[in-house]
């Protein structure tokens, strides 16, 4: 029994999102995570059953954890905790360099992502994002980065490779 | 004609076919085939083979000494590529039921791309009752006039109109002289009810004259209303319709007319209804659904199965290429491949225990799946499918297959409004205003701002009056359905 950390439904296991109030459901087998919705609830329920709810539990990120990213178009959140350095981009056949984190789950070809798109590195203070010579461009916060220099990212800044946004968590 | 045919494939069955199998395939296909019915030319010479295929089949003493002679067992040929992803890496040993989600994907080869497209053999039934008088019929008749001119010369092209009864306007041909025939459309006038079963009927049976596999055989149904009474009638020409390769498509234009009824009617063929909210979108959905029906690589893919013991399919649903409800039976149609599209079905499973009692791995799902291609007229052999999972003492700790999770997170939305729409039906309308409000906030969070702001209204509604606006309840349902196809 899984039991939505939202509206406290009951469901079987093996659910991924509550059938009752359809957030992406928290389980051990996950390691993307559910967004929470609370400043969206309070603007659309006014029962108190759901605004009790919109108190943020804190996200179970590991310990290694410097930041996340937050696909908008999905909700979908995609942690960053296995290297310092990651790069960008989607897994296509006979590619010689694979990007360390594949877009490709989330349309990355449909919105013009390159095969190696951007560099997102993390140095221990600050959190840095380097265009790879994309054809479509890296953009932050709706502004194009000159390919091959470093851009500083503050938590919450929306970044764009082609038309694939997301969202830099930094912790 | 090779040394030794491929009776197998010449009745489309699987080399382990049972005897019933055998039978069922032949008489389906002996019947398409018989001489006296028979249009294109060689079917004839086809029907002689596949009774020769049956005899030797038929027949456990020659069928053995045939399977002797077949070149053992090579991986059979297939048309298709077929993945299956599945939400979990493995099932756990538990005590109560647990849910397991399955993507099937159904692609055509690569090589698919240089077949020409495939012709047409399509019939237009529109609606002509009274309802539809003034700017609808005018945007209708411009609609189907400017299909026509993008027809090829190698289409088949006909046109029903229908009110108390139906007429055929335009008999099935491969109409040489098109111009003539836009006066005839141009001169349908409205008046009547709405009897769809009549318009329905017609349209079947204008297809069915040319009806032929190396061709997309299609019924469009355009309407504005309700029938009334007939309802069954058309369910069970649709699923006629089914059977013999027939889709049908339907369109309801404007707020009255039944979405729950004309989905069945379409579903039943492995297809879909269209919302059309304003009659100026008429040429734009119309010239869609025939730019979708010259793309279609396999007309229909159909899976036959059975649930094994302690495993029952809750829900099944097209992702694409139209995403649409699919019905669950024993012969499921789950839809076309287009070209540049895979299918892609999600199937929602509920595992119980008994299905795991003593076995490593549970077999889930177990059947055939069938594919029928315009430009391979022979019956293709079946593909076996199966969709199983180990069984371990704990949850694996891979996350959920990315198609499977972009997938149902979209779904998720749809299955929201179906269950507000549910509540509402049997008269549970706080559960039906949370369902709402809970889709509302979902929509926000993926950016479809106008999308919520109908469902919040649609909430007001509920809450003032105990039922939502038609208007209201059709956009929630095929602008969430939309989300799916991006």
């Amino acid at each position: 029994m899984i039991i939505c950390s939202n509206c406290q439904h009951k469901n079987p296991p093996g659910s991924i999102f509550c059938a009752e109030c359809g957030v992406q459901l928290l389980t051990g087998e996950m390691t993307t995570q559910a967004i929470t919705t609370g400043k969206v609830l309070e603007l659309v329920g006014d029962d108190a059953q759901m605004a009790a709810k919109t108190v943020q539990p804190a996200p179970p990120i590991t310990d290694s954890s410097w930041g996340s990213l937050h696909l908008l178009e999905s909700g979908q959140i995609l942690p960053l905790n296995e290297r310092d350095e990651y790069t960008l981009g989607r897994i296509s056949e006979g590619q010689p360099v694979m990007p360390d984190m594949d877009l490709s789950p989330f349309q990355a070809y449909a919105n013009g992502v390159s095969r190696l798109h951007a560099l997102l590195k993390h140095d221990g203070k600050r959190v840095v994002i380097m265009d790879l010579g994309s054809a479509n461009g890296t953009y932050v916060n709706g502004k194009r980065l000159a390919s091959n220099s470093e851009r500083l990212i503050n938590h919450g800044d929306v970044v764009a490779l082609g038309k694939l946004k997301f969202q830099v968590l930094v912790r | 004609m090779p040394a030794s045919p491929d009776y197998y494939a010449l009745l489309g069955v699987l080399r382990d076919a049972s005897v019933e199998e055998i039978k069922r395939a032949y008489v389906t296909s002996a019947q398409r085939l018989h001489p006296d019915k028979n249009k294109a030319p060689g079917e004839t010479e086809m029907f002689l083979d596949i009774q020769q295929a049956y005899e030797t089949l038929s027949n456990p003493k020659r069928r053995a000494q045939y399977d002797l002679s077949l070149p053992k067992q090579e991986a059979p040929f297939s048309p298709v590529s077929v993945k299956i992803s599945y939400s979990r890496p493995n099932l756990v040993r538990l005590n109560e039921p647990q849910l397991l989600y399955t993507m099937l994907e159904v692609g055509g080869r690569a090589q698919d791309k240089d077949v020409p497209a495939p012709p047409l053999n399509v019939c237009l039934v529109l609606d002509r009752s009274t309802s539809m008088k003034d700017a609808k019929m005018d945007l209708l008749k411009a609609a189907s006039i400017e299909v026509m001119r993008n027809m090829r010369a190698e289409d088949i092209f006909s046109v029903v109109t229908f009110s108390d009864h139906a007429e055929v306007v335009i008999p099935a041909s491969l109409q040489p002289n098109r111009s003539k025939l836009e006066s005839v459309i141009r001169s349908i006038q409205p008046a009547g009810a709405t009897e769809m079963y009549q318009g329905l009927e017609a349209g079947f049976g204008e297809v069915s004259r040319n009806l032929d596999p190396r061709r997309v055989n299609h019924v469009i149904l355009l309407t504005d209303g309700h029938t009334y009474g007939d309802e069954n009638a058309c369910l069970d020409l649709a699923a006629r319709a089914a059977q013999v390769g027939i889709g049908i498509s339907c369109m309801g234009i404007g707020n009255d007319w039944n979405d729950t009824f004309l989905d069945e009617v379409a579903m039943r063929t492995g297809n879909t209804s269209r919302y059309i909210a304003r009659p100026l979108d008429i040429q734009k959905i119309l010239t869609e659904k025939f730019r979708e029906l010259t793309r279609r690589v396999a007309e229909e893919v159909t899976l036959e199965f059975q649930p094994p013991p302690g495993v029952s399919l809750n829900y099944a649903f097209r992702m694409q290429p139209e995403s649409g409800p699919v019905v669950i039976e024993k012969t499921m149609r789950l839809g076309p491949i287009l070209r540049d599209t895979h299918l892609g079905v999600l199937f929602e499973f509920t595992v119980h225990p008994l299905a795991l009692r003593g076995v490593d791995t549970a077999i889930i799902l177990e059947g055939g799946l069938k594919v029928s291609m315009p430009s391979r007229p022979t019956p293709v052999p079946p593909l076996r499918i199966r969709f199983e999972r180990g069984v371990g003492a704990e949850a694996g700790n891979e996350p959920p297959s990315g198609v499977i999770l972009q997938a149902l997170s979209k779904l998720t939305l749809y299955r929201m409004q179906e269950r507000a729409r549910a509540q509402i039906q049997v008269g549970e309308f706080e559960k039906a205003t949370r369902s709402l409000k809970h889709l509302a906030s979902h929509l926000l969070t993926q950016g479809q701002q106008g999308l919520a702001h109908t469902v919040m209204l649609e909430v007001e509604n509920l809450q003032r009056s105990n039922g939502i606006t038609q208007e209201g309840g059709k956009e929630i349902k095929y602008a969430t359905r939309a989300l799916m196809m991006k």
